[in-house]
C-alpha cells in the first residue's frame, strides 16, 4: 500500500551533511550518475536519441541547448520522471532501473522541475513536506513541520511570512525559492535544477547560485538547466550542450566562453 | 541577506475570513433558512421534526462525506444512487435468506468496497474519465438490483438488532444520525490532519507533482472510489433498516442530492478545495429546505423547483460572491 518513505529529519542546513567528495586530477574518479545511450520517443517525436553523460560528485554541470532540446527531458529521466526507453542509468557504479519518482527520491536524486511541481491547493509547510510528510501513526506532525519548514527556509534565507497560506496565494519568486527549498534541503546527493532562476528577481538569483557553490562544496552534483548562459559561468565546472535530442559537445568551463557556447547551442554553423 | 523582504503580516482575522469564505457563506445561508422556516411555520422548530431531518438526511451525509474526497481528487461518482440500491436489495435478499445481520451488514460494507474498488480501477489506472465510468456503473449496478429484484420490493422480516440501525434511537438521537455524525467527524479528520488526507488533496490539486514526489497517486485516486463504496453500502444498510426492506428503486436521483450537497458546501469540482464542514452544512440545508417547504404546504411538486433554484442561486452566490468581486477586509486575495 503506502510505502513510509519518511525522513529522520529535515535537515537545516542547506544541502544537509558532508558528503565524500572525490577530487583530484591522478585518480579515476567514479562519477556520481552515469548516463549510457539513452533514447526516450514520445508517439513518433525522437525526444532523446541516445544520450551519454557523466554526473561527478562536487561538481555543477550546466545544460544547455535550444529549446526543445530535449534537456528538461534528459533530467526527468534522471529523477525517475520518465522511464527511458533505451540505454541504462548508474549511480555510484550501480546499474539501476528507475520504476518511478520515487526510487530516485530514495536515492537522494531531487529535482526543481520548470514548472515547480507545487500543489497550489496545500499549505507553504505542505508543499515543503510533500511525499515525506512527519507524521505521528497516521497523522500529520503539523507543529514538527511547521518548526523545520522555519529552518529550512531560514537556512536558505528565503522569507515567507506565513507558512499556512495556500500556495496559491503566492508570488512567482515565491513559488519557485519554495520549489527550489524543497529539493534542497533533503540532502540530496544529486541536485537537478530546471531554469530555477526563471521567475525570480537579481537578489534571489544571486542567493541561487550561492546555494549551488554551497552545496557543491559538500559534495553534491548539480545539474543545472538556464538559459542565462553568463550564470553558468559563475557555478559549473563543466557544461554540456544538447541539440535536437543529442549531446554535441561537453566543455570545460576554463576552456570556453560565451561565444563558442552560443555557436554550439545554435547548431555549430560559423558566423 | 536581501532574498526576501518582510511585509506587514496580513491580519489573522482577514486571512482566516478569506480562507474559509465558503464554509463561512453556506453556514450564513444556512442559518438563514433555519430562520425562515422557525417564523413561518409552527412546527419546524420542534424536536420530533428536527429528528426526523436529521434521521432522513444521515444517508445522504454519509455517502455526501465520502463524495467529498471524490471530489477533492477531481473526479465525481455518479454511481452512488446505484450502489446504494444495489447493496440495499441484496442485503434484504441475504437478510431473508436467514444469514445473522451483523454477518451481513459486513459482508455489504465489503461489497462496496468492492464495487468502489472496480470503478476505481477504471478510472485511476486505466484512465477512463470519472464521469464514464460511473455513469456506466450507474446503469450496471441499477440493472444488477433490478434484475435480482424482479423490480420486488423485498420485506425483511423479524431482525429488530438490525432495525435499530435505522430506526433507533440512543441517548435521545436517532440512530442513522449518530452513525452520520460520527462518519463526518472521521472524514473531517482525515482531510485535516491524516497523511492520507494531505495526498487525496495533493493528488487533486497537482496529480503529476504528487506523482513526482513519490506519492502513490493512482492508488490514492482508486482509493476514494473505495470508500465512496464502502459509504454508499452504509448508507444502503440505513435505508434498508429503516423501510424494513430492500428495493432496487431505493435512492433514485440520491447522486443529484449528494453532489449538490457537497458542490453547495464549497467543495470545487476542479479538485484540490474542499470541506466536510461545508459538506455537512450542505447536506443539512438541503434537507432543511425540502423538509420546510412540505411544513409550508407547498406542493411538493414545487418543491423540487424550489430546491434546484436554491441551488443554483447559492452556488453563484458562493462563485460569484464570495471569490472575485467581494474581497474581505480589502485584501486581495
Amino acid at each position: 500500500m503506502i510505502s513510509d518513505r519518511q525522513h529522520p529529519t529535515a535537515v537545516a542546513g542547506a544541502g544537509g551533511g558532508d558528503l565524500p567528495r572525490q577530487s583530484g586530477e591522478g585518480a579515476v574518479r567514479q562519477p556520481r550518475v552515469s548516463l549510457r545511450g539513452i533514447r526516450k520517443t514520445f508517439g513518433s517525436h525522437q525526444a532523446l536519441r541516445g544520450v551519454d553523460l557523466d554526473i561527478y560528485p562536487g561538481e555543477c554541470l550546466g545544460l544547455v541547448g535550444d529549446n526543445a532540446a530535449g534537456k528538461s527531458t534528459l533530467t526527468k529521466v534522471i529523477s525517475g520522471t520518465y522511464i527511458p526507453d533505451d540505454g541504462s542509468i548508474s549511480i555510484e557504479g550501480q546499474e539501476v532501473r528507475f520504476s518511478g519518482p520515487a526510487d530516485a527520491r530514495d536515492r537522494n536524486i531531487e529535482m526543481v522541475f520548470q514548472d515547480l511541481s507545487l500543489c497550489d491547493h496545500v499549505d507553504v509547510v505542505g508543499n515543503l513536506f510533500l511525499g515525506r510528510e512527519l507524521t505521528k501513526g497516521p497523522f500529520l506532525d503539523r507543529s514538527r513541520m511547521m518548526t523545520e519548514a522555519r529552518a529550512m527556509l531560514d537556512a536558505l534565507e528565503i522569507r515567507i511570512p506565513r507558512l499556512s497560506a495556500k500556495v496559491e496565494k503566492l508570488s512567482g519568486g515565491q513559488r519557485q525559492a519554495i520549489a527550489i527549498a524543497r529539493a534542497a534541503s533533503f540532502n540530496p546527493k544529486v541536485l537537478i535544477m530546471d531554469e530555477p532562476t526563471s521567475a525570480l528577481a537579481v537578489a534571489e538569483v544571486e542567493a541561487v547560485l550561492n546555494l549551488i557553490n554551497r552545496v557543491k562544496a559538500k559534495g553534491v552534483s548539480v545539474i543545472l538547466i538556464t538559459h542565462r548562459l553568463q550564470d553558468l559561468f559563475r557555478v559549473c565546472d563543466r557544461i554540456a550542450v544538447m541539440y535536437e535530442g543529442t549531446k554535441v559537445a561537453e566543455r570545460d568551463i576554463g576552456k570556453t566562453d560565451l561565444q563558442d557556447l552560443v555557436q554550439l547551442i545554435v547548431g555549430g554553423q560559423k558566423h | 541577506m536581501t532574498a526576501y523582504t518582510e511585509r506587514a503580516a496580513g491580519s489573522p482575522v482577514a486571512d482566516f475570513l478569506s480562507e474559509h469564505a465558503q464554509v463561512l457563506s453556506i453556514a450564513v445561508f444556512f442559518l438563514a433558512c433555519l430562520i425562515f422556516f422557525s417564523v413561518t411555520t409552527d412546527t419546524f422548530l420542534t424536536l420530533g421534526n428536527i429528528l426526523n431531518v436529521l434521521r432522513q438526511a444521515a444517508p445522504i451525509l454519509v455517502v455526501a462525506v465520502a463524495m467529498t474526497l471524490v471530489i477533492i481528487t477531481g473526479g465525481i461518482d455518479l454511481s452512488v444512487g446505484s450502489q446504494v440500491a444495489l447493496v440495499n436489495a441484496v442485503a434484504a435478499i441475504i437478510l431473508a435468506m436467514g444469514y445473522p445481520w451483523p454477518v451481513v451488514a459486513v459482508g455489504m460494507l465489503a461489497f462496496g468496497a468492492l464495487l468502489g474498488m472496480a470503478q476505481g480501477w477504471f478510472v485511476a489506472y486505466q484512465g477512463i474519465p470519472a464521469f464514464i465510468v460511473t455513469l456506466a456503473g450507474l446503469s450496471i449496478l441499477r440493472g444488477f438490483a433490478l434484475y435480482l429484484t424482479q423490480g420486488y420490493s423485498i420485506p425483511i422480516k423479524d431482525v429488530p438488532g438490525f432495525f435499530a440501525i435505522g430506526r433507533g434511537e440512543f441517548l435521545g438521537m436517532p440512530v442513522p444520525a449518530l452513525i452520520a455524525i460520527l462518519v463526518a467527524v472521521v472524514g473531517y479528520v482525515i482531510i485535516a490532519y491524516t497523511k492520507y488526507g494531505r495526498q487525496v488533496v495533493a493528488v487533486g490539486s497537482n496529480l503529476e507533482a504528487a506523482r513526482r514526489v513519490g506519492m502513490p497517486a493512482k492508488w490514492i485516486v482508486a482509493s476514494v472510489y473505495m470508500v465512496s463504496g464502502i459509504a454508499c453500502a452504509l448508507a444502503g444498510l440505513l435505508i434498508a433498516a429503516r423501510l424494513g426492506s430492500g428495493s432496487s428503486n431505493a435512492a433514485v436521483g440520491f447522486e443529484l442530492q449528494v453532489i449538490a450537497a457537497v458542490v453547495l458546501g464549497g467543495t470545487s469540482l476542479m479538485g484540490g478545495r474542499g470541506s466536510i464542514l461545508g459538506t455537512v452544512l450542505g447536506t443539512l440545508t438541503i434537507a432543511v429546505i425540502g423538509n420546510g417547504l412540505i411544513l409550508m404546504h407547498i406542493s411538493p411538486f414545487f418543491t423540487q423547483i424550489v430546491t434546484g433554484a436554491i441551488i443554483l442561486v447559492a452556488i453563484w452566490l458562493n462563485t460569484k460572491i464570495f471569490t472575485t468581486n467581494f474581497r474581505l477586509g480589502g485584501r486581495k486575495a
